[in-house]
């Protein structure tokens, strides 16, 4: 993206484009994180009517005041941001002393992209679209312990150097504007007026992918997880469909990398009545050169006040990734390499850490 | 003839169009678009409108909050296809006013509008998905060619999809280009389409390895060079609709609102009246739902799932 060097004139207060957007994004981002209702299942009479009592008494508090009945606790939370402006939209859940909450907002505007590029993420061409007012926040202030996922901290670890990545015709372009500017004739020679042999080196030395093995911030200046390479995320009880009481979906920054591919990190999270499971996954794919996915999944079991955080990278070329693809099958293969599930399982993991806190 | 006004009914609409009815008007739009220039020369008042990406309902509320082609003209730089679910009819639109309103309708190329970039982004998905081919796509595709590669206004306004070229800083000279290709990897005519303004000294490549960055300095001296005021351009999304740099010689326009259905932003348009002064019209997208909550925009929302 270019320098914001002149913000937009907005006339003082709030128009009505404004607060119709507010509006709008509200009810995108409740509609977003609704769960569809079965037909016929819910009407408003029913919700009343506490449902018949679950096996498992429901222990959870929900700390929106606004939302509606949690039905002791036949159904789903569906967090209900109040409609206030600015909008205000914080979804929050409470099981034993662990809380977690979220929040979406728009990508941000030209006044907030000038303060995180002239302060806080200095060096670096921001990406696209930065959802930087979205998080995930699990803490437990007992504990005094927390840990956030959010685009700001995602962003600076992302290199502030040459990533040595081109894209696929990055050789032929370089090569046919040094031809050009070597010959000296016709528009050649004009060419070389405007644009010196510097033009074609890289100036501004950043990751343009904007890769980053972000793996949340926690609320300490050092990290109270340990290494355990040895451990694993207990899929079996992951695998069990207990109820959700609590699931957000959002991308925290996404670049197009100028039609070359995609930049991506996304952040969902599943809170059930015993465990929470978070995955925030960077996916990129520079087409005719490589994919990456670099996944981080962090596990909680509450009433074990135990934390694990697993973090694995795939990395291939574009090419060998996408001959798994013509082997299985070949319907659409490019289809697949827009799918970063597929790519993950196809392409080789090049590390794998997990680390553990026990309190 | 065709029935110009009966297949814009169907399209705004969101209906099938036959796949014969495609190619005629392909084929119609590309014999009315040779004979325009590259850079097409536009009259004032005019409206110009940036990225549209297949989002027809967005496109609708544009010509809704802007005046509507009956009573005003415009310039659409370019990305009409792509990202949105809505591709084809998208540009089905824009070449049918091109044919029923040739004079008050001007469509400039964008990277987008291509046979490479489509195949990844959407577009061609789009077709084969509603044709069962692709043949609905190698038509458009072919129109894409013909397409003008830029646009001045009454002398003074140069619109552009991307941006400026180190290779050609006259108008005269991108006069000069053969654009009925598919758009190159390097040159004057993949610049126009691909660069972007940024905070640089001089011409400089992108961190990407292709492609130019031009800032103030390259931007003042085309200005003085044609001897016009602003440089309009879209290709980047800006969260308010549009955004000026460089001492207001240049303007990013945005025209595709909440975009792909998921940024939150507003879109714009700017309007230029006959004494070249700038008014930007905000607009935003249309509700993803109708009142009974049909879906009048299928959602790409991830919906809530057990993943491991």
């Amino acid at each position: 993206m270019s320098k914001r060097n002149t913000a937009p004139l907005r006339s003082p207060g709030i128009n009505t484009v404004q607060i119709n957007a507010a509006r709008e994004m509200h009810a995108q981002t409740v509609r977003a994180r609704r769960m569809p209702i079965p037909a016929g299942s819910i009407t408003a009479s029913s919700m009343t009517a506490p449902v018949a009592a679950t096996a498992v008494p429901p222990r959870h508090i929900c700390n929106n005041p606004n939302n509606p009945p949690c039905v002791s606790c036949g159904s789903v939370i569906i967090p209900s941001p109040r409609a206030t402006l600015p909008l205000e939209d914080n979804p929050s859940i409470s099981i034993n002393d662990w809380t977690i909450s979220s929040r979406k907002k728009p990508i941000l505007n030209s006044q907030e992209l000038d303060v995180w590029e002239t302060e806080k993420l200095k060096g670096l061409t921001l990406p696209e679209m930065i959802f930087g007012n979205n998080y995930i926040r699990i803490e437990n202030p007992r504990l005094d312990w927390s840990i956030e996922f959010n685009a700001l901290d995602a962003l600076k670890n992302v290199q502030l150097q040459d990533s040595g990545i081109r894209v696929a015709y990055s050789n032929d372009w370089i090569n046919s504007k040094r031809k050009q500017n070597t010959s000296g004739t016709g528009t050649a020679q004009r060419f070389s007026n405007d644009v010196s042999a510097d033009s074609l080196n890289i100036i501004h030395k950043y990751d343009w992918t904007y890769t980053t093995s972000y793996r949340g911030t926690e609320n300490s200046p050092e990290s109270r997880f340990k290494l355990d390479n040895d451990q694993t995320l207990p899929l079996d009880k992951l695998a069990v469909h207990d109820k959700i009481l609590f699931y957000d979906d959002m991308i925290l920054f996404e670049d197009e990398l100028a039609d070359n591919g995609i930049s991506i990190l996304n952040v969902k999270i599943r809170v059930m009545n015993e465990r929470l499971l978070l995955l925030s996954r960077f996916f990129l794919r520079v087409d005719d050169v490589l994919v990456r996915v670099y996944d981080t999944r962090l596990y909680v079991e509450f009433d074990e006040n135990r934390v694990i955080r697993e973090s694995k990278e795939y990395e291939g070329k574009y090419h060998d990734v996408l001959a798994k693809h013509r082997l299985s099958q070949s319907h659409d293969p490019k289809a697949a390499l827009r799918d970063s599930n597929w790519v993950a399982q196809n392409t080789p993991m090049i590390k794998r850490e997990c680390e553990t806190i026990q309190f | 003839m065709m029935d110009l006004d009966k297949i814009i009914a169907s399209l705004r609409e969101g209906k099938h169009i036959p796949e014969e009815t495609v190619f005629r008007l392909c084929l119609n739009s590309q014999e009315l678009l040779m004979n325009e220039g590259n850079v097409a020369q536009v009259d004032t008042p005019v409206t110009i409108c940036g990225d549209i990406h297949g989002q027809l309902h967005d496109l609708l509320t544009l010509f809704e909050k802007s005046g509507g082609v009956e009573k005003t003209r415009y310039i659409f730089l370019g990305d009409f296809v792509d990202r949105g679910f809505y591709s084809l009819e998208s540009f089905l639109l824009l070449l049918c006013y091109k044919l029923r309103y040739p004079d008050r309708v001007t469509l400039i190329r964008g990277n987008h509008e291509t046979r490479q970039i489509t195949k990844v982004y959407g577009f061609y998905d789009e077709v084969v998905r509603k044709y069962g081919n692709s043949n609905v796509w190698r038509y458009c595709c072919e129109v894409f060619d013909y397409l003008s590669l830029g646009a001045i206004i009454n002398n003074s306004i140069f619109c552009v999809h991307g941006g400026l070229s180190p290779d050609m800083t006259t108008l005269d000279e991108i006069r000069t280009i053969d654009r009925k290709q598919e758009v190159p990897h390097e040159g004057a005519m993949c610049d126009l389409l691909w660069s972007d303004p940024e905070d640089v000294d001089t011409w400089s490549l992108s961190p990407r390895g292709a492609g130019f960055l031009f800032g103030k300095q390259e931007v003042d001296q085309f200005l003085e060079k044609n001897n016009v005021e602003l440089i309009a351009r879209a290709h980047q999304l800006v969260m308010e609709g549009y955004k000026e740099m460089f001492d207001g010689g240049l303007v990013t326009v945005w025209s595709a609102p909440n975009y792909c259905y998921r940024c939150g932003n507003v879109a714009a348009v700017l309007k230029i009246d006959d004494d070249l002064n700038r008014e930007y019209t905000i607009f935003e997208a249309v509700q993803a739902q109708n009142e009974v909550g049909n879906a009048i925009i299928p959602t790409k929302k991830s919906q809530m799932d057990y993943f491991l």
